[in-house]
């Protein structure tokens, strides 16, 4: 048996491979137990090969699509292990939400975890801080900076529409029932991204990174200057019950034609879902229309 | 009411005393609608006419309906723990509006009322038609009713889990809101609770028959079973009517007729006459309370959760001054006796082994089915064995701690899940994710053990100052679980992290078992289960009732002392590994006794031995069922056990006869 040329080279390679330290190499097999994570890959033209709940994902964050090659690791409560295993990731990313798991995922593969939605983050801030990492992490430090560049100026964009508008605050909620909702605050993501728009959140409160605990619909007359954002999901009779209930008539936004009916946004998404929000917002304002006519 | 002492009304005046001047203060403390004046003061008045005064009434209304619900069932089963929840009708409901809300919207559309409505009776149906074959049995309904409720929660959960975004509205309605925005549901309600309160009214003299035991009431030419199904449709009714326009509210069924008759209802009439009274003032009282204690429009937490926060420790508080008016249930288990016990104990450890071995080598993959060997098999070893120890051991320490219940309470209900220790572990879990400092495992793993220990020396403390008679037993468990998931469920509408947490526990799944679950259980089982077998004599003997064991020489107050500490550890540990909701407990020890294992010794090894079967193969099952998606295996286990139970329980009819 004659060692070819090729031989040698090869073997000086897996050496030379050897050598480096671990750390430096750029993992190309990714996964992401985490929906924030998800979009921002998606958004850097990174496909997952693995990641969860995809059913639920296309429906609730909608945007970008999933490519059909990343694998489903079913739901975020109960990530299946073995799925990820067999997709031989070499990177997890994951959240602050799956501490409880990450021992059993680095088990796979190295982990990276992110702190997007706590109390005392900005999420907005820290998706950028995150979106950058992930950049820097997987050697597309370039389209990273060009994604946030694109969300910069989408935004500034955005906020030269409204500049037309009533310059009315925004009270985005979250229908529970049609008797109860939820307010997303000034330090939840949507709050964060109003504040960019130049537009003030009607609920005043921090609401503590998300949104607060469902309460009556009557606190909506606290508000009655202001434009009613509603995000999905809507419960399914919401709608119908609404338009039966005098109260719910007789608020000023509602009789004044100021309430917005969103498509579906995910209310713990990263800068995909950011701009989404913002976009979806403007379009339903009616300075949008005044802008373009 | 002539029967109904002075200082009955008096006690009743007083609540009704208080119900007004809460509501007074509602009224006088209600938020102003800011803006401009005209808007402010329309408003103002829209809020009062369609909003506050409609939810006072029917606050009112519901409690009225779900105390007349709760004294008939508990008349007719002859039950004092007999409510809405316990028969099934309102997990019934919650799982039917679930599934809706998740997969057909549109018949939530249609009727929200009429969904809830279908899935409550369903279920108590299925109840009716499993009790059928023993005329309709006290004990047995009650018991098709708890296996029924413990099914359709765990359906719920996993429904929940699988559409996340739905958490909120589902969770409101599951705690029972009686925010209003209108006058519908009040007068949808009215004319419900008056046909109730006729029919409840026409049935009063055949109801005192039902109170006498059956022979009795059939020399009596009552048609009993006729009578009975009356009974229990309009109690049925009722209660659907109230989960479907408002939600589950816990705990008014069953302390109403409590509270009536402790404070001094005597006959038939004098209860039914006051536990709607007595529920619509509770009710009144704890729906101002929560506006009063909220702030601005803002409730505290949901009324329904709240009855359950103050109706539990009250009734924890009456425990002992209660007697016992009611005949406990007779027990329905037909007595089979093995005469080889142990031959059948040999066949069912070889089901473990199989169960085992298939769990750990046959799988599913992206690309299909496969049977795991050589190296594939050690990739996904590090995730099966785990999950596979974990789930058997738990279910070793719930036949374990189910035989244990069973035992020192003669009483077949008796289960982890009813003595409320699940649940305690639970409301520990939620103190951890509220004051620990992060959410390691170990914070998690102390703030069970902590709950579970603590509901444990609050139910020693209650039950023990007059011995552990087995209705107080139960009663205090039920409340005491009632009480914990009440507090579960208000932090699960808060809808954050914690929420998240929780209701990943709450599943029960195994996904996450390591090497550190693994051993725990292993090694819990092994210590807890074995030293068991030391106290042959006392599970032996406590069936037989307080005096006779007293009579045979046996401590009594330390045996049950004993047994009740080592059945409450293992319940934790065991909730620990796959959450609250399995029902091993109760079906394990059932099994062995149906099977005709029928001393104590032989019923606790093989329930410990079917315990940990039916879990290995329900968490096989719940792997692979909607792969890659996984379902909680607390579920696969009730789905698993529940109708095995009532197939053996009717089984074993058949040879009573």
């Amino acid at each position: 048996m004659k060692l070819t040329r090729r031989d040698l080279f090869g073997a000086g390679a897996a050496f030379a491979a050897m050598a480096l330290p671990v750390r430096a190499a750029v993992p190309e097999r990714v996964a992401t137990v985490d929906w924030s994570v998800l979009e921002t890959l998606l958004a850097l033209g990174i496909t997952p090969v693995a990641a969860t709940e995809l059913l639920q994902f296309s429906e609730v964050a909608v945007e970008p699509p999933v490519p059909p090659q990343t694998a489903d690791l079913g739901l975020r409560g109960t990530i299946n292990l073995e799925v990820l295993q067999l997709a031989a990731p070499d990177l997890i990313f994951s959240s602050n939400f799956y501490r409880a798991s990450e021992e059993r995922l680095q088990r796979i593969a190295p982990v990276e975890s992110f702190t997007i939605y706590a109390p005392g983050i900005l999420p907005f801030d820290a998706c950028v801080g995150m979106t950058r990492s992930i950049g820097a992490r997987l050697a597309i430090s370039d389209r990273a900076e060009a994604f946030l560049a694109g969300t910069d100026a989408e935004i500034a964009a955005l906020k030269g529409r409204l500049r037309a508008g009533d310059g009315r605050a925004i009270i985005p909620i979250n229908l529970g029932d049609p008797r109860h909702f939820r307010v997303f605050g000034t330090d939840s993501m949507f709050g964060e991204v109003l504040k960019r728009l130049g537009l003030e959140n009607a609920w005043r409160d921090n609401t503590s990174y998300s949104a607060m605990a469902p309460v009556g619909l009557e606190a909506l007359a606290l508000t009655p200057d202001a434009w009613i954002a509603i995000i999905p999901p809507i419960p399914p009779d919401a709608a119908r019950v609404l338009s039966q209930s005098a109260f719910w008539n007789a608020l000023p936004a509602v009789r004044e034609g100021r309430v917005i009916w969103l498509d579906p946004i995910n209310p713990f998404g990263a800068l995909p879902a950011a701009r989404r929000f913002a976009r979806l917002l403007v379009q339903a304002l009616p300075s949008a229309e005044r802008a373009r006519g | 009411m002539v029967s109904a002492s002075r200082k009955a009304f008096a006690s009743w005046g007083a609540l009704a005393l208080l119900a007004a001047v809460l509501f007074a203060a509602v009224l006088a403390t209600r938020p102003l609608v800011p803006g401009p004046a005209d808007v402010s003061a329309a408003l103002g008045q829209i809020l009062l006419w369609q909003s506050l005064l409609p939810r006072a009434v029917s606050a009112l209304i519901c409690g009225a309906m779900l105390g007349l619900s709760g004294a008939l069932l508990q008349r007719v089963l002859r039950n004092p723990i007999a409510d809405p929840s316990t028969l099934g009708i309102a997990s019934g409901a919650q799982l039917a509006l679930t599934a809706a809300t998740a997969y057909a919207p549109l018949l939530i559309e249609v009727s929200r009322e009429a969904v809830a409505f279908t899935g409550g009776a369903s279920a108590i149906l299925v109840v009716f038609l499993l009790g059928w074959r023993r005329g309709l049995d006290p004990v047995t309904v009650v018991l098709s009713g708890s296996v029924i409720s413990l099914v359709a929660a765990a359906v719920s959960t996993t429904i929940v889990l699988a559409k996340g975004e739905y958490v909120m509205s589902l969770y409101i309605w599951g705690a029972g809101s009686l925010a209003q925005q209108s006058w519908d549901a009040p007068l949808a309600l009215l004319p419900r609770f008056a046909f109730g309160a006729l029919a409840a009214f026409l049935l009063l003299r055949p109801l005192a028959v039902l109170g006498l035991d059956d022979s009795a009431a059939k020399s009596l030419g009552i048609a009993l079973h006729a009578m009975r199904i009356a009974v229990l449709v309009v109690a049925v009714w009722l209660a659907a009517s109230v989960t479907a326009e408002i939600g589950v509210i816990g705990f008014i069924g069953l302390a109403a007729p409590t509270l009536a008759r402790a404070s001094g209802a005597r006959t038939p009439r004098d209860v039914l006459i006051a536990a709607p009274l007595i529920g619509a003032l509770l009710l009144s009282v704890t729906d101002s309370a929560v506006q009063l204690l909220g702030s601005g429009f803002a409730d505290l937490a949901p009324t329904g959760a709240v009855t359950a926060l103050f109706g539990g420790p009250l009734l924890i508080w009456l425990l002992p001054r209660l007697k016992a008016h009611m005949r406990p249930g007779t027990n329905p288990l037909a007595q089979k006796r093995l005469h080889r016990p142990y031959w059948m104990m040999i066949g069912l450890a070889a089901a473990i082994l199989a169960a085992g071995l298939a769990a750990l080598m046959i799988g599913q993959g992206p690309h299909g089915w496969s049977l795991a060997t050589g190296v594939l098999l050690s990739d996904l070893l590090p995730f099966r064995g785990p999950r596979i120890v974990a789930a058997g051991a738990a279910g070793a320490m719930l036949g374990a701690a189910g035989t244990l219940m069973q035992r020192m309470t003669g009483n077949p209900l008796a289960g982890p899940e009813i003595l409320g220790v699940s649940a305690g572990a639970g409301v520990g879990l939620t103190v951890a994710l509220y004051l620990a400092p992060s959410m390691a495992p170990q914070f998690l793993i102390a703030g069970l053990a902590g709950g579970a220990l603590t509901t444990l020396i609050v139910m020693l403390l209650v039950a023990g100052r007059s011995g552990f008679g087995p209705e107080r037993l139960l009663l205090a468990g039920l409340a005491m679980g009632a009480l914990c998931m009440a507090i579960i469920s208000t932090v699960l509408a808060q809808g954050d992290i914690r929420a998240f947490t929780l209701l990943v526990w709450m599943s029960g799944s195994t996904n996450n078992a390591s090497s550190v679950e693994a051993w725990t259980g292993t090694v819990a089982a092994v210590a807890m289960i074995l030293p068991l077998f030391m106290f042959w004599r006392w599970l032996d003997v406590l069936p037989l009732g307080e005096a006779t064991s007293r009579s045979l020489g046996l401590p009594v107050r330390r045996a049950r002392l004993v047994l009740a500490v080592f059945a409450s550890v293992l319940t934790a540990v065991s909730s620990f590994l796959i959450g609250p909701l399995s029902m091993i407990g109760l079906v394990a020890p059932h099994l062995a006794r149906l099977i005709g294992f029928a001393r104590g010794r032989d019923q606790l090894a093989a329930a410990v031995l079917l315990g940990c079967a039916i879990m290995i193969a329900a968490d096989w099952l719940s792997r692979i069922i909607a792969f890659p998606y996984q379902v909680p295996v607390g579920l696969f286990a009730a789905l698993i056990g529940g109708p095995y139970l009532i197939w053996l329980l009717n089984r074993g009819a058949a040879h009573a006869r």
